[in-house]
């Protein structure tokens, strides 16, 4: 006991490892910040520098990055309406709205409580439940993951809000992308028309940076005329009620979080979506209607995306599988220090395991202090006059386009799904199911495969599966239920209760 | 951004567009291994195209049915109000060339010119401050990048080779 103490706090009393968790924090909430920069690309990049730093340090370094930018994305989210990442998703739909009323420091500051408050339960999560919950991450097979996939896509047409048709569209768009390019099972040409450049496939990054950055850009220009919006951040630091009046739903929420980022292959942006589901399913008086403001659709997402991080560390270091992209690069990292993660980790370097908790611990409370402070300075680029503002932005995500692959076609591709996005937009479609259907669409298609072929191709046994076995009936209900919630008849039945 | 039942000029351009684009893709997903079995790699993509097209369907039947209020104006006059404006228009070209010639003239003079220019076409008349701020971000940027994330931006085949070692 006292020598997993000891490790616990080895980051803490360490004052290189301590700066080094603070550096990350630090770094992960500006990169997470800045719309085309991933939390995925800086620590694939950062880790590149780790390769000759003692594992510990890296770990540290790595925690604060991954902990920090999950939550920066929010930042950009509540400010630009450009979330820094897909797990920043939700939180535009109701932080824009709320930075547009004058209420952006109130926001970022929520915002930020709510993230550490979710980091600490994933965290505790990871510690207490880790066995419990990786048993159950192993239970799912390939069926589970389609289900799980589909239900993550089907999920958006409850926040497309305007049309269920489109938002579906949407969602089945970006899957369709990501199947373009070789097959990743039998390595055939798929939707490449002889292109060597399609074969490569399309990046979701670069489809990220151009739905997210470059429409966004072009959109605005119909608001040219419109001053700069002055954003209020004076008031950063949340009163004790404000907080206090959503804790419930924080922990609902995070709770959702810590079991959608154990699960492999789901992380943080699925958690981001379900909790934003869930609150507007549960919560009957949120503090303004969904989708203009409401707190409850800041507080949903963000306390789920920073519980998902404790959560995807679950199946990581135990079972030695990825919960996210973000874990599947640290995944190689370890392997590249020497460790073997994987179910004898814990057994063979438990010091490791609390070693990582402990550094998990101190970058949450790094991000408590950096959220709270320097958003002005943040802020301030906002304020910029949009003439100004527009073409820099531009510049930036053509940078973090190009930096993807250090390939010009990548550029392309940004734009073309800018102009693609932009009138999408302008037609009433949401780009965020295209972005979620591109990172979700590879594990549908595979975990069809693998679980058609383990029926020996039976169409019968597929279909009956999913209703006999408990997991995928639980996942299947689930999926239906987010189906006929979409329906007239639910919503006529729903306002009259 | 679109908000009522009333159509935008274009949309139903767009939806017959959607529509013809994803049975393009139904019939090439068709091809990529017909129906040789029900796991072959054709099936997914069929299904994703099928999805698409059946709600590509539904949405043009909506737009279609949506009326067009041309408020007194032309189609064409109306499509460049709410949809491509002038400056909207210049400023989608000057990205189009800045993408296009970004390897041509390296980032740095890609991205300076850019940024004049599209300063200018968006309305930033301070001149000073438009040469000031576009030099101190490209910077930034150059620094940031070159250093820190070891992204090695294009110095240009034209321009590069008379530009200083640290500015490559």
């Amino acid at each position: 006991m006292m020598e997993a103490l000891g490790y616990f706090f080895m980051s803490w009393l360490d004052i290189k490892m301590l700066l080094l968790t603070a550096a990350g924090t630090f770094a992960g909430i500006y990169i997470g910040a800045i719309p085309g920069l991933s939390v995925t690309m800086a620590v694939s990049i950062l880790i590149s520098f780790t390769f000759k730093w003692h594992v510990n340090e890296a770990l540290a370094l790595i925690s604060g990055i991954y902990l920090g930018g999950v939550y920066g994305g929010s930042r950009s989210a509540i400010l630009l309406n450009i979330p820094g990442a897909p797990a920043a998703i939700a939180t535009g739909l109701d932080g824009y709205p709320l930075a547009k009323r004058g209420e952006a420091g109130q926001a970022i500051g929520l915002t930020t409580v709510v993230s550490v408050y979710g980091g600490f339960i994933g965290i505790l999560a990871l510690a207490v439940a880790a066995p419990a919950v990786s048993d159950l991450a192993l239970k799912f097979g390939p069926r589970e993951y389609l289900l799980l996939a589909l239900w993550g896509i089907l999920l958006v047409g409850s926040l497309s809000g305007e049309s269920l048709s489109k938002g579906i569209f949407s969602g089945a768009l970006g899957a369709l992308l990501a199947c373009v390019g070789l097959d990743p099972m039998t390595g055939e040409n798929r939707l490449t028309f002889g292109s060597m450049q399609l074969s490569a496939g399309i990046s979701y990054i670069a489809a990220m940076i151009g739905f997210f950055g470059v429409a966004e850009v072009i959109a605005q220009i119909h608001e040219l005329h419109l001053k700069a919006v002055k954003q209020n951040v004076s008031k950063i630091i949340p009163s004790w009620g404000l907080v206090r009046k959503h804790l419930g739903l924080a922990t609902r929420t995070s709770s959702i979080g810590v079991v959608v980022g154990a699960l492999p292959g789901a992380g943080g942006d699925i958690a981001a979506l379900m909790a934003y589901d869930h609150a507007k399913r549960t919560v009957k008086n949120p503090s303004r209607p969904f989708g203009e403001g409401a707190y409850e659709g800041l507080v949903a997402p963000e306390s789920a995306n920073n519980a998902a991080v404790g959560g995807a560390y679950v199946p990581m270091l135990t079972l030695g599988i990825p919960g996210d992209a973000v874990t599947a690069v640290i995944i190689g990292a370890l392997y590249i220090h020497g460790l073997k993660p994987g179910p004898m980790l814990m057994i063979e370097t438990p010091h490791l395991f609390w070693f990582v908790v402990g550094s998990l611990c101190l970058a949450n409370l790094f991000l408590l202090v950096f959220g709270l402070t320097g958003i002005k300075i943040f802020a301030k680029i906002v304020e910029t006059p949009k003439p100004v503002l527009l073409p820099l932005i531009l510049v930036l995500s053509a940078v973090g386009a190009y930096a993807i692959n250090n390939n010009p076609v990548d550029v392309y591709w940004m734009l073309g799904f800018g102009v693609l996005g932009y009138f999408l937009k302008m037609y009433g479609f949401q780009v965020g199911p295209v972005i979620l259907g591109m990172i979700l669409g590879p594990l549908m298609d595979r975990s069809y495969r693998q679980a058609m072929m383990s029926t020996g191709n039976d169409v019968g046994v597929f279909v009956t599966e999913f209703f006999t076995t408990p997991l995928s009936a639980i996942i299947l209900a689930a999926l239906v239920f987010t189906l006929f919630s979409q329906t007239e008849t639910w919503k006529r039945w729903r306002s009259k209760g | 951004m679109h908000t009522s039942h009333a159509r935008l000029p274009g949309e139903l351009t767009f939806m017959i567009l959607s529509v013809a684009i994803s049975t393009f893709m139904l019939w090439a997903s068709y091809n990529i291994s017909q129906f040789e079995s029900i796991s072959s790699p054709g099936v997914f993509p069929m299904v994703c195209a099928a999805t698409l097209l059946v709600t590509g369907l539904m949405s043009l039947k909506k737009t279609a049915t949506a009326k067009l209020n041309l408020e007194g104006e032309t189609f064409w006059q109306q499509f460049a109000r709410k949809l491509a404006p002038a400056q909207l228009v210049l400023f989608t070209v000057l990205i189009v060339v800045y993408a296009l010639t970004l390897e041509l003239v390296g980032f740095l003079v890609g991205s300076y010119v850019f940024l004049l220019l599209s300063m200018q076409v968006l309305g930033s008349k301070r001149i000073g401050l438009n040469v000031l701020v576009s030099a101190v971000v490209l910077a930034a940027i150059f620094v940031v990048f070159q250093t820190a994330f070891s992204v090695v931006l294009p110095a240009g085949s034209l321009v590069g080779p008379y530009l200083p070692e640290m500015l490559k």
